[in-house]
């Protein structure tokens, strides 16, 4: 469970800060999903970084299963914008980068994530020697490693085609449910919300706040892009970022 | 039939220059050393020409000589060569990591950067009468002046590397965990070793010229005071100093193919973007 209270993230000093959050709240159960959409330059990144305990909010607090939260800590995984694969590490090196820095986790699991994301067979090459699409998988895959319970995306498939898009939001889909992590989504794509957000939260230009929230409930049905609950999610997200 | 067969004889060379395997690689590179002897012959030939006086002696005049002059030469170029090498490593192992962390860590850049913007203009050679009247002319001092210009050329160079990090890299490692060490060693080193790499082989040159400065001034034996001693001492022979002046040459070389030999290895990464998938 992951509880943010009242979080206000500022950048630079007195009369030149920048607030890029402003005294927002929500509240993630475990395997809840949550989508966090709003427009460019929001803020979204911020609080993102906030809650993978990357910046130190300037005033709130954040904590998970009741601990409040100082550093990054192993049961949250953050997949970036680029999918922030180091260029000097194969595909194996990036996947296990946690391993690689000491932290122990079950090594056996390495393989299996990367067999299932599609990964095996080219996990000796270099990010360069990649599509687009196989560069998100592989940051997918070091998010699992440490066999996470939350699990935050900063626009995870930003830049990408539609089909490649869609295929790896089936792909979450189907990781969320089987390894039952809590998930943020981060994004600036109404489909993309509705489609992967049990519930979503539309925000405000910056500084952000939560201007309303969305549910969601019929979200993982089978075809669910098909349905006319995915289309009037999509209509009402669309008239809650215009507003 | 001539012109086919010409055809034919542009496209063998066209293929071998394309061709990427070591073989082609050592045609290439003795091609180029042919079009430098080449152009090299003409210019002796031209100054021969015009001044009547043979100034600049052909290269086979010089490659003779060197050959002649053996173990005398050898012995001035092994000198020149660990004076060099030895100043390269002392500045590269001082100079890259006061560079990253001054380019990394804010407030050591704040303190740091007047100093070096003092500093580095002004050139170096400046100090070698300086450091001659207080240490005296022995290799100490040579290695030392060789090493200052490199390692103000490194500093500066590593520090704006530092600073122009991917911060989605140094992200990414972060949140999976990494201490302040790790993320210097896993993508502040590995991030600016390629411009490292090419600030070395300018210094490379630098610290050539450097040496040869520091060679001549002060003692000059020939019998082992370094390539620069042994030119200056060769001053009144034209083919003498011309076999010099290639064995400067040659160390320049050796330490150029070394340095792309380690870049081969330490950015793999960079090299197999090429490889077709
Ligand atoms: N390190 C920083 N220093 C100063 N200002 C920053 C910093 N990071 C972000 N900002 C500012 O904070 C605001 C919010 O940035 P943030 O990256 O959180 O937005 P975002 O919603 O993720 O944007 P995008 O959709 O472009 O990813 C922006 O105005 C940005 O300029
Ligand atoms: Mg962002």
């Amino acid at each position: 469970m992951i509880d943010v209270r009242d979080v206000v993230v500022e950048y630079g000093k007195k009369a030149a800060a920048v607030r890029a959050v402003d005294g927002l709240s929500l509240r993630v159960a475990p395997g809840e999903s949550l989508a966090l959409i709003g427009p460019s330059g929001c803020g979204k990144s911020s609080l993102l970084f906030a809650m993978a305990g990357l910046i130190r909010p300037t005033a709130g607090t954040i904590s998970v299963n009741g601990e409040s939260l100082t550093r990054p800590r192993r049961e949250i995984a953050l997949i970036l914008q680029n999918a922030g694969l180091l260029p000097w590490k194969t595909v194996w090196q990036n996947a296990n980068l946690s391993l690689l820095l000491g932290r122990e986790y079950p090594r056996v699991t390495a393989q299996a994530v990367l067999d299932e994301l599609g990964l095996g067979e080219v996990k000796r090459r270099y990010p360069s020697e990649l599509s687009e699409g196989m560069k998100r998988r592989v940051g997918v895959a070091r998010a699992l490693s440490t066999s996470p319970s939350v699990m935050l995306m900063d626009e995870p498939l930003a830049s990408l085609d539609t089909l490649t898009k869609e295929r790896i939001q089936d792909l979450f889909l189907r990781l969320w449910v089987r390894h039952a992590f809590a998930l943020v989504l981060v994004t600036h794509d109404i489909e993309e919300a509705a489609f992967l957000g049990q519930r979503v939260a539309v925000l405000s230009d910056r500084p952000a706040q939560i201007k309303e929230i969305v549910e969601n409930p019929a979200m993982g049905e089978l075809n669910y892009r098909d349905t006319a609950a995915f289309a009037d999610t999509v209509q009402r997200l669309r008239a809650g970022l215009e507003r | 039939m001539a012109k086919p067969r010409a055809k034919r004889a542009l496209a063998y060379v066209t293929d071998r220059v394309r061709d990427r395997s070591f073989a082609g690689r050592i045609a290439i590179y003795i091609g180029s050393l042919a079009l430098l002897f080449g152009l090299w012959e003409v210019a002796s030939l031209v100054i021969l020409k015009v001044k009547g006086v043979e100034y600049l002696p052909n290269p086979v005049k010089a490659i003779t000589e060197m050959q002649r002059l053996g173990p005398l030469l050898f012995r001035n170029f092994w000198t020149s060569a660990w004076r060099l090498v030895l100043a390269i490593l002392i500045a590269f192992s001082t100079g890259y990591p006061l560079g990253l962390l001054i380019g990394q860590e804010r407030w050591l850049d704040r303190f740091f950067s007047p100093i070096i913007y003092i500093v580095y203009p002004i050139p170096q050679v400046a100090f070698i009468l300086l450091l001659f009247l207080v240490f005296g002319i022995g290799n100490p001092v040579k290695v030392a002046i060789v090493a200052i210009a490199i390692f103000f050329q490194l500093l500066v160079s590593a520090r704006g590397a530092a600073k122009e990090i991917d911060p989605e890299h140094v992200t990414s490692v972060l949140s999976a965990g990494a201490s302040r060490f790790q993320t210097y060693w896993h993508v502040v080193i590995p991030e600016t070793l390629p411009s490292i790499l090419t600030s070395l082989r300018v210094s490379v040159g630098l610290g050539m010229a450097f040496l040869y400065i520091a060679e001549i001034s002060g003692s000059v034996s020939p019998g082992r005071g370094g390539l620069g001693a042994f030119i200056k001492a060769s001053s009144f022979n034209t083919t003498q100093q011309a076999a010099g002046i290639l064995a400067m040459a040659l160390l320049g070389l050796v330490l150029y193919v070394i340095i792309d030999i380690i870049e081969r290895v330490v950015c793999r990464w960079r090299y197999t973007a090429r490889r077709s998938t």
